[in-house]
Formats: structure tokens, sequence, C-alpha cells
């Protein structure tokens, strides 16, 4: 009788324990508001309900527009209404005038490629003006985009509510995160080319004349190359260049998986031999650095001659190249290792050497049962003054941006957050159980960047639009703003 | 009272214990599972089978797991530089030659392509091995067979054996219940 009244007990702690864990899974609703510390709404866009990817801030002038690039369309909405013109329009570039930050106003929508999700429209945006290019036009403004899987465009948005098509280069199988220097016009274009053994590696091209492009070669990791044979190293994500005076160029392996820091002499990398042959492919490389097969490089966000406070009096050492990596996660409700962002010292070169690491708290949110991902995806790229060095600002999906004070490295801190309210906008994110799907609504903050006034810019990949943040309290302080 | 139930439970767990423990492939002939033979990497473990050399034509190893969002959820396996890619050939040897193109392949309702390959081993010598890779929405199983039989023998035997109706089961479960 005892044993009974024992597993009756037990039967109900169990069942409490269940409802408990119900209960704490904080599935957002609509009508909540938005979840945040130390960051606050100044203003937001809903991008006419479109999946976003990545923000680009450009100052035009005396005004700040946003150029926001998009995944394709969903099942329910393959080519939402543009409400400007009336039309059906695949996904493709949000054009956004952010001058005044608590009123954003829509401009334009450029189409992008017929598709739906990853197989369409243009996610990937670049801006640079035509007087800072070597030979473009000065009254020209160019915004380098993808055109889904299978080109690379360069528009003229010096007015941006009636951007121009200057260029196309097409002929791909994959394309994504590029990266433009825009004071010579070389280009980093992550690119499949139809003949290369994995679906994404770089095509370096001179647009220093975006009307007429130069190629200069094609590179990637030696077993990508065409005519190889055996195993095929990681894809490409995305290369970040310091120019001609940093002469790097940090490229970023893997999205969630097998992933690799890749530094490379942007010179020999730009002027070495060009035919993709091992030994070409070798020659620009200084070090790699590879990661666990659990995580991916998605961003590699490098930040060289960072003085560290802690060292301030070693008489060695006291300032240190540091490469913020960020993962990405792509698997809805935890279904893989943790996504997250890992601090690296390369200032020995030859030893790059992983310091650090950051990553929300789970049971700060209980963000495995939110719905869709929980994870790392990228972070600012911006390197204005404002924040650069001194903070970070990391997309999380569902647990939002994340504002990390990275003034020391080797231990990033976590100062402040922001997680969108969702809308009726919002799309589901589902998984497969017992074979039928099991959605949820939440917010996937997927990228994320800063201006140089300090304003900060989160996209939703769940169709949720744009938000205009600003930090505040003890992070504003952090970061120096006043 | 108390050990009536004690005895109850332990007669249960046997039984599912017994039936946990014979493998449902024990019935298709010449095939009986063996343990992973690889560390770990960025995907957990799968399942690894042999077979006989009677039933396959030579002794044949066959390695399946599913790689759960590593697919293009739109085009699918596309390729075969993609079969090259994903379907665990590097576990068993980096240096791996291609025979021949692809073929398309379907298994269980899922869509693919498999490719045929001389591998060859750290000791130098050679092995045949099929590569296999299938795609569900977003997700893949990957499959990799190798041993002694010739690469058109090995990879009917693999594919006959991932169809049987056992193998599908687990890979539907695998993939999520599909």
């Amino acid at each position: 009788m005892i044993g009974r009244i024992k597993l009756v007990t037990l039967l109900g702690i169990a069942l409490i324990a269940c409802c408990c864990a119900g209960a704490h899974a904080q599935q957002q609703v609509i009508g909540a508001p938005p979840e945040a510390s130390n960051m606050k709404l100044v203003g937001s866009n809903d991008l006419q309900a479109r999946s976003a990817y990545q923000p680009t801030i450009h100052r035009q002038g005396d005004r700040y527009i946003a150029y926001i690039g998009h995944h394709g369309g969903t099942d329910d909405i393959p080519d939402p209404i543009n409400p400007l013109t009336g039309k059906a329009e695949p996904n493709g570039t949000s054009i956004v005038d952010v001058t005044d930050p608590a009123n954003p106003r829509y401009l334009h929508h450029i189409p992008g490629q017929e598709g739906k999700y990853e197989g369409g429209g243009a996610q990937m945006v670049r801006v640079c003006d035509g007087k800072a290019l070597p030979k473009g036009d000065p009254s020209a403004v160019y915004l380098l985009r993808t055109f889904g899987s299978e080109a690379h465009e360069i528009w003229n948005v010096a007015d941006p509510a009636n951007p121009v098509l200057v260029t196309r280069l097409g002929g791909l199988k994959d394309t994504h995160k590029s990266w433009w220097e825009c004071d010579t016009g070389i280009a980093f274009l992550v690119s499949g080319a139809p003949d290369w053994r994995t679906r994404r590696m770089t095509q370096v091209y001179d647009l220093s004349d975006p009307a007429h492009p130069v190629k200069i070669r094609d590179f990637g990791l030696p077993g990508q190359e065409p005519g190889a044979t055996g195993a095929v190293p990681t894809e490409l994500h995305g290369p970040i260049s310091t120019g001609p005076q940093g002469n790097r160029v940090y490229f970023g392996y893997g999205t969630d998986k097998g992933g690799m820091l890749q530094i490379v002499d942007r010179g020999k990398l730009i002027n070495g031999p060009k035919e993709p042959t091992l030994d070409n492919l070798r020659f620009p490389e200084i070090a790699r650095m590879p990661m666990s097969a659990f995580n991916g490089a998605h961003t590699t966000f490098p930040m060289l001659k960072m003085p560290v406070a802690e060292f301030a009096h070693d008489k060695d050492g006291q300032a240190r190249d540091i490469v913020m990596i960020v993962d990405e996660a792509i698997v809805n409700e935890c279904g893989e290792p943790r996504q997250m962002v890992w601090f690296a010292d390369v200032t020995t070169e030859n030893r790059p050497m992983m310091i650090s690491s950051y990553t929300v708290p789970e049971a700060s949110g209980s963000f495995c049962e939110r719905g869709g991902r929980f994870g790392s995806h990228s972070s600012n790229e911006s390197m204005a003054p404002v924040f650069y060095k001194k903070m970070a600002f990391i997309a999380f999906f569902n647990a939002g941006v994340r504002a990390l004070d990275i003034r020391d490295p080797y231990h990033p801190t976590e100062v402040g957050y922001f997680i969108p309210a969702i809308t009726a906008a919002t799309d589901k994110r589902c998984v497969t159980i017992e074979g039928k799907d099991r959605c949820k609504v939440a917010i996937q903050t997927n990228n994320v960047e800063t201006d140089e006034r300090g304003y900060i810019y989160i996209v939703d990949r769940a169709n949720t639009g744009l938000h205009i943040l600003e930090l505040t309290g003890p992070a504003r302080a952090a970061a120096g703003l006043p | 009272m108390h050990s009536r139930l004690i005895a109850f439970g332990v007669a249960v767990a046997l039984l599912i214990g017994i039936a946990g423990m014979q493998p449902a492939w024990a019935q298709i002939e010449g095939w009986h599972e063996i343990a992973w033979p690889y560390p770990r990497d960025g995907w957990p473990a799968g399942r690894a089978f042999r077979c006989a050399a009677e039933a396959c034509g030579g002794e044949v190893e066959l390695y399946v797991r599913p790689k759960i969002g590593f697919c293009n959820c739109d085009t699918g396996v596309a390729d075969d530089e993609e079969v090259d890619r994903v379907a665990d050939l590097d576990l068993i040897s980096q240096r791996f030659v291609p025979l021949a193109a692809g073929q398309r392949i379907e298994v269980a309702d899922m869509r693919g392509r498999s490719r045929a390959y001389d591998l060859t081993m750290a000791s130098g010598a050679q092995h045949t091995a099929v590569g296999i890779a299938l795609s569900h929405r977003c997700d893949l199983l990957v499959a990799v067979a190798q041993g002694e039989a010739d690469a058109v023998q090995m990879r009917r035997a693999a594919l006959e054996f991932l169809a049987t109706s056992e193998m599908t089961r687990w890979m539907a479960s695998a993939l999520g219940g599909r």
C-alpha cells in the first residue's frame, strides 16, 4: 500500500513538472509586447511581409537608406503583393528610407528570382558610392545584389525610389554573401561556378567600373576545383576583406557543420597565378583554423589590433587581432548541435586559436520549445567607429538580437537583447513528428546591421519585417554613447 | 503484492528487451547489422550492415544515416558532385575517384542519385564503393556501400536492401516520421 502511495505521489509530481515546463515555454503570441533588456524599439516596417536576409544601411547625401535582401516567398504566398505597384512580385530587395528611424518609409521593391525560400529571392546586398569607386560614375550609387542562385546584379540606386539595372553576371548554380571593397572596387563574389565541385566558392572581380566587370580569378579550397577527385571540402559561406591596407581576406566556410576560418593574403590572391590548380589555390593562403564538426563559420568578422585592458601592462601582446566567428543554426527546434559565437585570436596568424565563445542561455527563454530556429546566424558587419571593436550584435533567430560587450574579447558579455513581438504576418515554422507537421510561430531574427549613428537594424526571416533599435541604460554606456 | 508487481515489471521489460534485440533485418537474407565503425563527426552515427559474399556477390558493408537540414529543399540531390560531397565516402577514405556518371534513383518515395567510385585506402589498397544520396524535403538520407562485389552488384544489393520494408520504416522514422 505504501508503495502504491509512493507511485501515485511520483506520478503527481511528474504531471506537475510537465505542466510547469509547458507554462515556461514562453510561446510568443500576437499582441504580446517585445522582450527587451537595454535595447528599445525606435521604429519598424513590415517589408511587405517578405522573408528577410541581409540589411545594409547606406548614407546617401543627407539621407540614410536601408537595402534589405530577401529570401524567396513561402508556400502560402510565393509572390507577395507590392502595395506600391499593386502587383504580385517575387521577393527581391526592399529599399527603405530610414533617415527618420522612427518613421521608416518604404520606397521601392526590386523583384528577385522566382522561387520559394532559399530557392528564390535576392538575399545579399552591398552598396558603394560611385565617387568612392576608382572608375565609377560619381553621380551613381551602386547596389550589388544576388539574383537568387543564378546571378549577381549591380543596380544604380542614386535615386533609391527608381533603381536602374547596370550589370548582370549570370550562369551560376548558386550565390551567397559577397564582399565588395568600395575604395578599390575589388569584389569577392560568392558564386557557384558551374564546373566547380562545390555550390559556393569565390569569384574575384574588379568592379571598380560597375558597368564593365572584369573577372580576376576563381578561388576555393583545394579539392573544390574542377577536375579534382576525393573528398570535397566544406563550401564557402562568405568572405570579409580588410582591403589593401590590411591585405587580408577572412573566409568563412560552412554554415552549421565542419566550419573553417581561412586567412588569405589579399595581394597574393588578386595578383598571384590564377589557374585553379592545387598549388595556385594554396599560394595565397596564410592559415586555416578548422572548427568542430558541430559548427560552421557563417560570418568571419575581423577586429584587428584590439587593445585588451587585461593585457595593458604586458610587455608584448597588449593588442590582439581578433576574428569573431558566427555559426548559423539551420534546423528548427534545436535539432542540431548549438550554433553560437566564437572569438579567435589570430595575432600569430599561422597559429590562430579560439579564445572564447558566447551563446544565449537556452533556459532564459525556453528557446528550444518556442518554435523555429534557435542559435546564432550572423553579426553586424559595419566597421563604423560607433560600435567597432566595442559592441557586437548577433542575430539569434527566436532569441532576437543580442548585444555583446566585446571590449575584452577573451570574455564577451551580453549587455542587452531585443526579441520583437510577432504579428499576423509572422510565418510558422514546422518540425515533422511521426510523419506530421507540427508548427509554431516565433520571431526568427535573421540578420542585423548597424549604422554610423548607432541605430541597430534587425530583420526577420519569418516575414515580420524590419525593426530599428537603439541601446539604452548600461549597454548604451558600454558603447560610449551619450 | 509488491513482489508480484516487480515480477510483472521484470517480465514486461524482458519481453520489450527481447523484441528490441531482435533486428527486423535479420530476416533479410544475407544481411546483418554491425557496429557503426567510424568516429563521431558532424552528424550523429547511423547504422551499418554487412552482407555475406554469397548473397551480394562479394562481402559488402553498407553505412546509412540521415543528414537533417543538409539538402537544398527545392532542387534535392541536384548532380553527381552533390553525391561526391554528401554520401559519406570520406568516412572510408579521403581519396576516391568516380568510375562513371551517376544514376538517378528512387527508394521509398525518395529521389536522388547514386554513383560508383574507386577508393584508395590508407594502405594503398583499392576498393569499390557506391555512394547514395536521397532527398526528402530539406533532409538527406545518405548511404555508402563498399566491399568486394563489383560496382553493379554492390549498387543493386544496396538499393534492394534500402528498399526493404524494414529499412524504409527505419529511414522514415530517422527522417522524423516523414
